[in-house]
């Protein structure tokens, strides 16, 4: 028993971890991930296709063997941190002592010792009696790597599977109601700036369920609009079509917009059937007309396809910007198409983030303690010098050898 | 901007070939002359990498051909700041042909300069992609230095010798810090991620293939640190990491595209 507890808590067996981890990684970044069944058949053939889909190869980083791989190496981790860290604690302590006890590492000629421990000073290591040390701080390096590790993947799992996302669309002037009662209005959309770059704009307001927190913001890729437990993202665009309606009768109007196919009447009877939006068209020499659906080129000559219909008739027509089309005392003048937002709501805690972002903080700074930090004390005596590091210090070494020109040389 | 990178390719070429010969001969007159010409390379090539800069109104890493030349680049400045800190000559020659070969592999890449895409213009391009460039240049020296290694005990050079346990401390170092720089490109790129993509990590094969190459270069750092491994363990080690970062930056591109597949475009 305490066999298997020593190896779950062993190095070896971290490295064991890690070696799974890239071989797995490897992979799932070969074979395609998350594609139908179909696809592993053509790619690899039926037999090694059904292999693919039973061992969850097609959703490698979400299989069980996988998350339970990252779960032992966060138990392994742990436990080796946890258990070194009273030793950690004690590190300057222990090269102390070994200097203490050694032998002389450089024998010194009378004289020699002074100029070393001047050199130490300029150097600011701290001294005690004969010993100096410094880069204390350095011990805690590699255990600060490890929690870090530890805190990006909690934190970082938390993030990735805990959040609410929703990917909605709004037209310019909507407003989006989300479950908390926060409203996020789109105040207008863009999808180039001034100089002409493409750059998808969409200018957000949120409002806080109370009405007491209001934001404004431009929202690209790369800047999405941070409002208490929501971020918004500038995701994709459509393009929807707008009629203005004008009602004679009693001078009232309206703007709408047009994303599906929608009949557009007063008295649910009369009026304009809107089908679709087509990107463009080209027209024939007899006159007619054949109509783009790919939108690769965007919309450069939108025209509408719309039924009229008045007093039980109905007609097919094309309507292009501009144009109106009459029925009763209504006018349907078709203007210009517009783009608009599809947004991502994602739902999370700002916490959450915090977490991850100090994870990732804390390792480089770790990183730096352990490379740029190593914990050192030397020992200075008339006859000699010992120096005991807790890693391999060359430099220093170079750098105290009275012989050298204060230079590490290959 | 073609001349110069065709100069600074020459020249490059011309201070390894010397470099070469003045290890072989030993002679410190032709080390200066290379120091030289790879001076004047240098020079080239920051010329055509600032003239591409104002060209484009932007830092000059933006796709292929630009991170490669800026790869490029950071190994010849790092050889060179090695070079004059440690007074070793080993690193330079470490150093020249890999700046000569990846310079030599941007050559090959589309050229033309186009507008940024969106998705690339965040405040963290510069950290995360200027980190890269230092990292992948740090861990390529360390693997000509684990070549020169390999080599020199292949002609019977002893393990114990001084200059033997030089180069692989050296190696060594440059991986810490290249692990370091590694770990920033990581970081920052989650973050960039989050904000753009709205995931942090996505599995997309440039990140998988920066992480299996991190988990390597971690478990080298174990090995030696732990396990005591020196010398022609870690050189063995060192080059097949190098191969691994090699087809992070440019076998993920053109074998298995993703949401990095812009690095392509010209
Ligand atoms: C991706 C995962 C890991 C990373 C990035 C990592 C990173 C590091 C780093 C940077 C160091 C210091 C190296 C140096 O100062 O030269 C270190 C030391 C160490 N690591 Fe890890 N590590 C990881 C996983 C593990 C695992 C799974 C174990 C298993 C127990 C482990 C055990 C140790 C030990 C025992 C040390 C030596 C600590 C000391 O002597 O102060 N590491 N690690």
């Amino acid at each position: 028993m305490k066999k298997v507890f020593l190896f779950l808590r062993s190095m070896r067996f971290g490295m064991i971890l890690l070696c799974l981890i890239m071989i797995l990684s490897l992979a799932g970044s070969l074979i395609p991930q998350g594609e139908e069944a179909m696809t592993y058949v053509r790619a690899y053939g039926a037999g090694a296709a059904s292999w693919i889909i039973r061992l969850g190869i097609d959703d490698l980083f979400h299989s069980w063997y996988f998350l339970l791989i990252m779960g032992l190496l966060c138990g392994n981790l742990l436990l080796c941190s946890i258990l070194r860290f009273p030793k950690t604690l004690r590190t300057m302590e222990g090269l102390k002592r070994q200097a203490k006890e050694a032998e002389w590492d450089h024998p010194l000629a009378p004289g020699q010792a002074e100029k070393i421990r001047d050199r130490l000073s300029a150097m600011h290591f701290r001294r005690d009696g004969n010993l100096y040390t410094a880069h204390g701080i350095g011990a805690y390096g590699s255990f600060l790597v490890h929690l870090s590790i530890l805190l990006i993947l909690l934190f970082g799992s938390l993030t990735l599977m805990t959040p609410k996302i929703q990917d909605l669309t709004v037209l310019p002037g909507d407003s989006l109601t989300l479950a908390d009662g926060t409203e996020v209005t789109c105040l207008s959309f863009r999808i180039e700036n001034e100089k002409g770059e493409l750059d998808y704009t969409s200018l957000l307001r949120a409002i806080s369920p109370g009405g007491d927190r209001e934001k404004e913001q431009e929202v690209r890729v790369n800047e999405p609009l941070r409002f208490g437990q929501y971020k918004i993202y500038q995701q994709t665009y459509g393009t929807a079509g707008r009629v203005l309606i004008q009602n004679e009768g009693n001078g009232a109007e309206e703007t709408l917009y047009l994303t599906e196919p929608a009949f557009l009447s007063i008295d649910s009877r009369n009026g304009v059937y809107f089908q679709t939006l087509y990107p463009g068209y080209i027209q024939e020499e007899d006159g007619s007309y054949t109509l783009i659906t790919s939108t690769a080129m965007g919309y450069a000559d939108p025209v509408y396809s719309v039924q009229s219909i008045s007093e039980g008739s109905s007609a097919s027509v094309l309507a292009f910007p501009g144009e109106t089309i009459r029925i009763g005392e209504i006018s349907f003048i078709f203007l210009e198409p517009e783009e608009y937002p599809g947004l991502r709501i994602k739902t999370l805690s700002p916490f959450l983030y915090g977490g991850l972002y100090f994870g990732f903080g804390l390792i480089v700074a770790a990183l730096y303690l352990c490379f740029f930090h190593t914990p050192v004390c030397v020992r200075v005596e008339e006859e000699g010098v010992v120096i005991r590091a807790s890693k391999e210090v060359p430099e220093l070494r170079a750098q105290l050898d009275e012989s050298g020109q204060g230079e590490f040389s290959i | 901007m073609n001349v110069l990178l065709l100069i600074s390719i020459l020249l490059y070429f011309a201070a390894m070939a010397v470099q070469f010969a003045a290890s072989a001969g030993k002679k410190a007159g032709l080390h200066r002359i290379a120091h030289g010409i790879l001076f004047a390379g240098l020079t080239a090539h920051t010329a055509m990498m600032v003239w591409r800069g104002i060209a484009a109104g932007r830092l000059p890493l933006a796709n292929q051909f630009e991170f490669a030349s800026g790869f490029a680049w950071a190994v010849a400045v790092i050889g060179i700041v090695l070079r004059a800190r440690l007074k070793q000559e080993a690193v330079l020659t470490a150093a020249l042909p890999a700046a000569f070969l990846i310079l030599s592999y941007a050559a090959f890449q589309p050229r033309e300069i186009r507008e940024l895409m969106p998705a690339l213009r965040s405040s963290w391009f510069g950290l995360h992609i200027g980190s890269a460039v230092l990292s992948y240049a740090s861990f390529a020296i360390s693997a000509g230095l684990a070549v020169t290694y390999l080599l020199r005990l292949r002609k019977g050079a002893s393990p114990e010798d001084g200059t033997m346990v030089r180069l692989d401390y050296v190696g060594y170092r440059l991986i810490c810090f290249g692990f370091l720089m590694l770990t920033v490109v990581i970081f920052s790129g989650a973050i960039w991620a989050e904000q753009a993509w709205s995931s942090w990590w996505s599995w997309d094969p440039k990140e998988t293939w920066a992480l299996i190459t991190w988990i390597f270069y971690a478990i080298y750092l174990h090995q030696r640190l732990r396990m005591k491994w020196r010398g022609k363990r870690m050189a063995i080690l060192a080059v097949i990491a190098i191969i691994l970062v090699l087809f992070t930056f440019a076998g993920v591109n053109w074998l298995l595209p993703g949401l990095h597949s812009y690095a392509t475009a010209g």
